[in-house]
């Protein structure tokens, strides 16, 4: 048991080294592998969570479309349940340093505190390395990876794109869709949406 | 009285509407405005949403791009029967911002709409239309803005009479609004990529360098992916990068939009299917100058400047020297006999633009034939390479004093070498031209790329300037006798001058037999050196019977025979096929130092599918300035290095021989020749084009930039 652990995550590190940043993500394909360092200074990386569902959250604590997701309380929602059913969920932050939204490690740690946040984790990505092998454009972009290590959602978080906390009423939201696809082993019927929200502040550098 | 104050009343609303202030919502300051003082019973006017955007900042268009959101008004119910329509949404402007572009709008912006008012409207009273505006308003940053704006309108009996500032505001931005213009469209996917092409008389003829097309809705195109343009007689054909939306089955079957060409802008409605004809095969629109003249185009006078200083630089090109050494001996003789020297300057510049003006024909003909050829393709055929290489050995010989060329031979046409003359000079023009084309491409790339792409007449001019230019310094001595007058004396140190020339004349002709080799290979080797040894003897016997013939002996059976060895040699350099030799199964010697790939289009998209940088040389052996860039920029450990640490691919383009594809891609870059480097960036997408000069630190720098992007 423990060798096929070992295969498959360094098939997965393979598989990172073969499609590094350039080859964008596929729905159905194994999602990009990554890795950054959380809140608390761990090494966190995508192969850990194999055997787990695993949503990506990109986050931007400045963004007006974030603001309305995390102001109402609907992403911390989300993220208990999400949580709750055994899912592993990762918050991202790629905003580059003295860009809008980057976060230092205590930073990030008093934000999750702060709003309650209920995800597995929060990572610092200020290189916008998993950013960009994510191909993550916006905040929130949400993703979705299933027990397989194959991407099955990608997208916008609802289908309201707008910052207006109103436009929370009566939207259909893609990640709870795509999750609840997977607890009853459907294939995910909405896999790919349109993202919207601010831009990844990521550094003009690189 | 009731008429009076009816009027009264309107003067006060339209006071009332003149007196609105703009909000200030932060970041823009916004209104409402509308094209007339008044709309009548029925009838339908335009208005604008106005933006007044802070300097930095921008608003969206109907599709954001990557991220944002479009502007909107939300409406308070208008008063029952009138309506407004949708925005007519004016051609956006790309917004990159780090790695994402956006589609939006700077500075001040109308966003115009209808206004309809029911038939039932009543002249006298005065509606207005309010509502709420939203905007989201970015730098870096996004602050989603809101104001209340509000329109009174005046019900006129007629027509109203426009405002005198917004109405020819409005007006202009509804005409430059894109516009339906019957253009036939669809796409295909090709491969990774997706086909769109759009023909119509609208497309015919016009600039098409600043093609773009902006998708209305999100998720179909990778908006931040560079769109290559390739032009066809009807119109045009874009490369797209496919968004998210085509990674499920069966994905978007029309990509509607509006194409903008920079200026003009239409509305396209392309379904997936057989392309229309007529949208491609013309090869990408001519590449922005790479001289500096920045974004704007490279008008005809200023591509014949260019072409005039390409033609001056040609002079000091290496394979350029040796001849003009040969026409500086020939000056030299005729140097106190002003009008000679005259005639001979003219005569060498008038075959110099001669001869530019036959291979601008020739290459505009084959062009237009479609043939995969470029410039400098007379060095890429191994019998012409070979016939060079013998006639550079005979004039070598010529100035060692082996043989003398005679005024009969001379004006043949074949005594190349003649130094004196008119034809002589001519036909030394003639030769310099020939030989100096391979210099051309690396200096005169844009230029020729540009005049390949226009008219034959524009393409002509250019190479009458690029002549004019080249022949320029010679006709200028020749004319200037205080020039003149600085040559030295003839005497007898000419002849050991003419002697020390001949070395130029022979590295041309080794020079011109490695080429050779690296096209035909070892056996190609052996046949040029054959023939140059065969040659060699008969114009030393050539040489021995002009000697017989001065001292009154019997020259032409030793005449005889130097004519056949000649022909021999000639016969047999030229001839027989050249089995050419495999490309890339033999690395030019010191070229090994940094390992690499011969160089196809499937090979760039399969390692940019792979996520790896790419570095492609675009070389020839017959190239100098490619074979000067590969050992002091390309060929270095420093190179190496970064390749390997950046996993970056390297391939070479070899156009030593005639390669269509590689002309072709050639083509896409604008160039009609060799060198050229592109950088492909580990993100993907379009190409970065190096400078036709590196050096190292350059090279690296644009390696280490690339595996960043």
């Amino acid at each position: 048991m423990i060798p096929r652990r070992a295969l498959l995550a360094f098939g997965l590190l393979a598989m990172a080294a073969a499609s590094p940043a350039g080859a964008k993500p596929h729905v159905g394909q194994p999602a990009p592998a990554f890795q950054a360092v959380d809140a608390d200074g761990r090494t966190r990386t995508l192969a850990e969570f194999q055997g787990r569902v695993v949503v990506l959250e990109w986050t931007n604590n400045g963004c007006p479309y974030v603001g309305k997701h995390y102001s109402s309380g609907n992403m911390q929602r989300l993220q208990r349940q999400a949580v709750k059913d055994g899912v592993v969920w990762l918050t991202v932050v790629s905003s580059a340093p003295g860009m809008q939204g980057h976060l230092t490690a205590p930073q990030a740690k008093a934000w999750k505190a702060k709003t309650k946040a209920a995800s597995t984790a929060v990572l610092l990505d200020p290189t916008g390395r998993a950013g960009r092998a994510y191909d993550a454009r916006v905040t929130p972009h949400m993703f979705v990876v299933d027990r397989n290590g194959r991407l099955v959602y990608m997208g916008g978080i609802d289908d309201k794109a707008s910052s207006e906390p109103e436009s929370l009423k009566g939207a259909t939201n893609y990640v709870t869709a795509a999750l609840s696809d997977l607890k009853a082993g459907r294939p995910v019927a909405t896999p790919v949406t349109r993202p919207y929200g601010c831009g990844v502040k990521y550094g003009s550098a690189d | 009285m009731m008429r009076f104050l009816a009027g009264l009343l309107m003067a006060l609303a339209t006071a009332g509407a003149a007196l609105a202030q703009p909000v200030n919502t932060g970041h823009l300051e916004t209104e409402l405005v509308a094209e007339a003082r008044g709309v009548a019973p029925g009838q339908t006017i335009h208005a604008a949403l106005r933006q007044k955007i802070q300097k930095g900042w921008h608003t969206y268009w109907r599709n954001a791009g990557d991220s944002g959101e479009p502007s909107k008004i939300e409406w308070t119910p208008p008063p029952a029967g009138w309506t407004t329509g949708a925005f007519v949404w004016p051609t956006p402007h790309r917004l990159p911002v780090g790695p994402l572009v956006n589609y939006g709008y700077e500075g001040e912006v109308l966003l115009p709409f209808a206004v309809t008012a029911p038939a039932t409207a009543r002249p006298g009273e005065t509606v207005t239309l309010s509502g709420t505006a939203y905007f989201l308003v970015c730098e870096e940053i996004c602050i989603p803005e809101q104001g209340v704006v509000k329109l009174s309108l005046p019900v006129t009996a007629g027509p109203a009479p426009a405002d005198p500032k917004w109405g020819p505001a409005i007006r202009a931005a509804l005409a430059a609004a894109p516009k339906r213009a019957g253009l036939a469209a669809a796409f295909e996917k090709r491969g990774e990529r997706l086909a769109l092409a759009v023909t119509g008389p609208a497309l015919k003829g016009a600039d098409l360098a600043e093609a773009y097309f902006f998708p209305f809705e999100p998720g179909l195109i990778d908006h931040a992916a560079p769109q290559a343009i390739e032009r066809g007689p009807e119109g045009l054909t874009l490369t797209l990068a496919p968004g998210d939306e085509f990674q499920v089955q069966p994905g978007p079957r029309a990509l509607a939009g509006v194409l903008s060409l920079g200026g003009a802008a239409y509305e396209v409605a392309a379904p997936m299917g057989p392309l229309p004809s007529g949208a491609g095969g013309l090869g990408p629109p001519p590449a922005k100058s790479a001289l500096g003249a920045g974004s704007a185009g490279l008008g005809l006078p200023m591509a014949a400047l260019f072409a005039l200083l390409g033609g001056l630089i040609l002079n000091l090109m290496p394979c350029v020297f040796p001849i003009l050494a040969m026409k500086a001996a020939s000056l030299a003789g005729h140097a106190h006999e002003g009008a000679t020297a005259r005639k001979q300057g003219l005569a060498f510049g008038a075959g110099v633009v001669a001869s530019f003006l036959v291979l601008a024909g020739a290459l505009i003909a084959l062009q237009a034939a479609g043939a995969a050829v470029g410039w400098g393709f007379q060095l890429q055929s191994p019998p012409v390479v070979a016939g060079l290489a013998l006639l550079m050995l005979a004039v070598a010989l010529n100035l060692s004093g082996v043989f003398e060329v005679g005024l009969s031979l001379q004006n043949t046409g074949s005594g190349l070498a003649g130094r004196g003359g008119v034809a002589g000079a001519f036909f030394t023009g003639v030769l310099a031209v020939v030989v100096a084309a391979p210099c051309t491409a690396p200096f005169m790339a844009p230029a020729l790329g540009w005049a390949l792409t226009q008219t034959p007449a524009a393409a002509l001019s250019v190479f009458l300037a690029l002549g004019v230019g080249f022949a320029l310094p010679f006709v200028a001595v020749a004319f200037a006798p205080g020039l003149l007058a600085r040559l030295p004396k003839p005497g007898p140190w000419m002849d050991a001058f003419k002697k020390a020339l001949a070395f130029p004349m022979y590295g041309a002709a080794a020079w011109l037999v490695w080429v050779l080799t690296q096209q035909a290979g070892a056996d190609g080797l052996a046949r040029i050196l054959a023939a140059a040894v065969v040659l060699a003897a008969a114009l030393w016997l050539a040489g021995a019977a002009q000697r017989r013939r001065l001292a009154g002996g019997r020259s032409l059976p030793l005449a005889a025979a130097a004519g056949a060895l000649a022909l021999v040699a000639l016969v047999a350099a030229i001839v027989p096929r050249y089995a050419l030799a495999t490309p890339g199964a033999a690395p030019s010697g010191a070229t090994a130092a940094v390992p690499y790939e011969p160089w196809s289009p499937e090979r760039v998209a399969a390692l940019q599918a792979e996520g790896r940088p790419v570095f492609v040389n675009f070389t020839a052996a017959w190239c100098v300035s490619c074979q000067v860039n590969d050992r002091v920029a390309i060929s270095r450990d420093g190179v190496a290095k970064a390749m390997a640490a950046q996993n970056i691919a390297y391939l070479k383009a070899d156009w030593t021989q005639k390669d269509a594809v590689i002309a072709a891609e050639l083509a896409r870059h604008g160039r009609a020749g060799v060198p050229l480097y592109l950088v492909y960036g580990a993100q993907g997408g379009a190409p970065r084009i190096l400078p036709n000069i590196l050096t190292e630190g350059t090279v690296i720098k644009a390696l280490e930039a690339a595996a960043r992007s």
